[in-house]
């Protein structure tokens, strides 16, 4: 088994882009082909992750991407798993490293959907739940977060405050990140304030519809090493899967996937959430961070949210979660999200992070989702100094 | 039964749901009881089993109500999107429950009926 290490990281801003899918695609290629100092020669294979290529008169995305850098004799795949598509493609990148069939490969994911407005955006999304039980019955994605929500309020206690506790921590660490999509300072009050959109979560409680890309070249750790550039180490990867739709699952307050991903990769890691220093989590609504970082072990099932607001995932808290500003500031993408995470966990062990850099770290965990869970990816990454 | 055609048992289902029923699936080597669409035995896998339809009746475990629907709801003055558990078997199911506009219309654990397929908006629900 060869150690798969992260050689090089790119990415466009995430917002409203005027570009097309294939030029942001691009340009975070590119991006992270310079900072990994290789030529596109040297990349064997393309993992592409991207849900609505359609939306934008674009599928087939790979071999397009491979032919514009000049390389269309490389093998490309594209990889769909809905909000989760980043990690899932990933995963793969790293097990073909990992089982030696390439020594360098380009991980590169990529959305473009905020031209289609948020009618179509709402239908679209809604198109990545179980259907036949859920959008075909009337469930946005937001619904379906909102149902989780109240579920989770009922068993635990926790109120709309809770909530917002967590859009303003990751608003104020994505006012620290340029490529951020949401670059604005809020309060409890904002949140509780802004219009309900599918209750009891409100405007400021959801994620926005992102465009954008996120590349990455992963390498085994020889061609790392003789590269002379600094990377980072994949120690830990894990992969779950969760009933698709809400009724399936046994608790409501809890995504099966999680658990099961993050186990995998916390004992490929050999560590325990404890030896974690920070962490990007699925924060595509305020309450899937709170689900989120129990299931990764941080807090007991029902403590998060008072944790929360005590500060504990600040970024100068126990466990600083999102210092990216997470979905919720930085944006959704949703085929570039996993692979963004990734990014600012290279931007954060390279030096490159700027004020939001967590000072110290050396492991940190990423965690992204598909749905609402059904397919879920821990991944666990250590510095190389 | 060993029937595992996935369309005819989705129209079973959605005759059922029309009887204001729900179809349920109890498997014959475990005993083990899901919602009829779930092909294979989520416990020991097997595939064999017996059809069971229940009374649509249950409890609400969660729902919402969207301010923003997604299309083909926009028309609906009101709903809610509702996870219930059946009374007579511990499985859930959900579905479209017009009519409700505040979260204060439907407190958790109100008793729901199951009130048809609608084409338009799916598996169709009632307050009792």
């Amino acid at each position: 088994m060869e150690n798969v290490c992260i050689l090089g990281a790119g990415s466009t801003k995430y917002g409203k882009l005027n570009e097309s899918i294939i030029e942001i695609a691009l340009s975070a290629s590119v991006d992270a082909i310079e900072s990994a100092g290789i030529s596109p020669n040297d990349i064997k294979a393309g993992y592409i992750s991207n849900v609505f290529g359609v939306a934008d008169k674009q599928v087939h995305i790979a071999p397009v991407i491979m032919s514009n850098l000049g390389i269309s004799h490389v093998p490309g795949l594209t990889i769909e798993s809905a909000c989760g598509s980043g990690s899932v493609m990933f995963r793969e990148a790293f097990a073909n490293i990992r089982a030696g069939f390439y020594d360098c490969v380009l991980a590169l994911g990529v959305e473009k959907i905020t031209h289609t407005g948020t009618t179509q955006s709402t239908t679209l999304f809604s198109y990545c739940s179980d259907f036949f039980y859920e959008g075909g019955n009337g469930a946005s994605f937001p619904g379906l977060f909102a149902s989780i929500a109240r579920a989770y309020m009922t068993k635990y206690k926790a109120d709309e405050e809770d909530l917002a506790h967590v859009a303003v921590k990751n608003h104020e660490n994505g006012l620290l990140n340029p490529k951020a999509h949401m670059r604005k300072k809020i309060t409890v009050e904002d949140v509780l304030n802004s219009p309900v959109v599918a209750s009891p979560l409100k405007l400021l409680d959801c994620c926005p519809f992102s465009d954008g890309a996120s590349a990455l070249i992963l390498c085994n750790e020889d061609f790392a090493k003789k590269s002379g550039k600094p990377y980072i180490q994949v120690i830990g990867s894990g992969r779950g899967g969760s009933p698709a739709a809400v009724q399936g699952r046994k608790d409501i307050t809890t995504i099966p996937g999680t658990v099961i991903a993050a186990n995998q990769a916390y004992q490929m890691a050999g560590i325990s959430p404890k030896d974690v220093d920070f962490a990007e989590v699925h924060d595509c609504f305020t309450i899937a961070e709170i689900i989120d970082v129990e299931d990764l072990g941080f807090f007991k099932k029902g403590k998060a949210a008072r944790e929360i607001r005590d500060g504990a995932t600040s970024r100068k808290g126990k466990i600083p979660i999102n210092p990216s500003g997470g979905l919720k500031s930085k944006g959704h993408p949703i085929g570039a999200t996993g692979i963004g995470q990734i990014v600012e966990v290279f931007e954060q062990f390279s030096g490159q992070a700027g004020e939001r850099t967590i000072k110290d770290a050396e492991i940190a965990l990423t965690h992204n989702f598909g749905a609402t869970g059904a397919s879920a990816a821990v991944h666990i990454f250590k510095k190389v100094n | 039964m060993t029937n595992l055609n996935p369309s005819v048992v989705r129209e079973k289902f959605i005759e059922s749901v029309q009887k204001s029923k729900i179809l349920a699936k109890r498997c014959n080597d475990c005993s083990t009881i899901r919602i009829a669409t779930v092909l294979y035995c989520e416990n020991c896998h097997g595939r064999k089993y017996k059809l069971i339809e229940y009374p649509g009746i249950g409890y609400v475990n969660t729902f919402t109500i969207h301010t923003v629907p997604p299309e083909g709801f926009e028309d609906v003055d009101g709903y809610a999107w509702v996870v219930f558990t059946l009374d007579d078997v511990s499985i859930r199911a959900s579905g479209f429950l017009p009519g409700i506009k505040k979260p204060a219309d439907l407190p958790i654990g109100s008793k729901v009926k199951v009130n048809g397929f609608d084409v338009k908006h799916g598996l169709v629900l009632k307050k009792l």
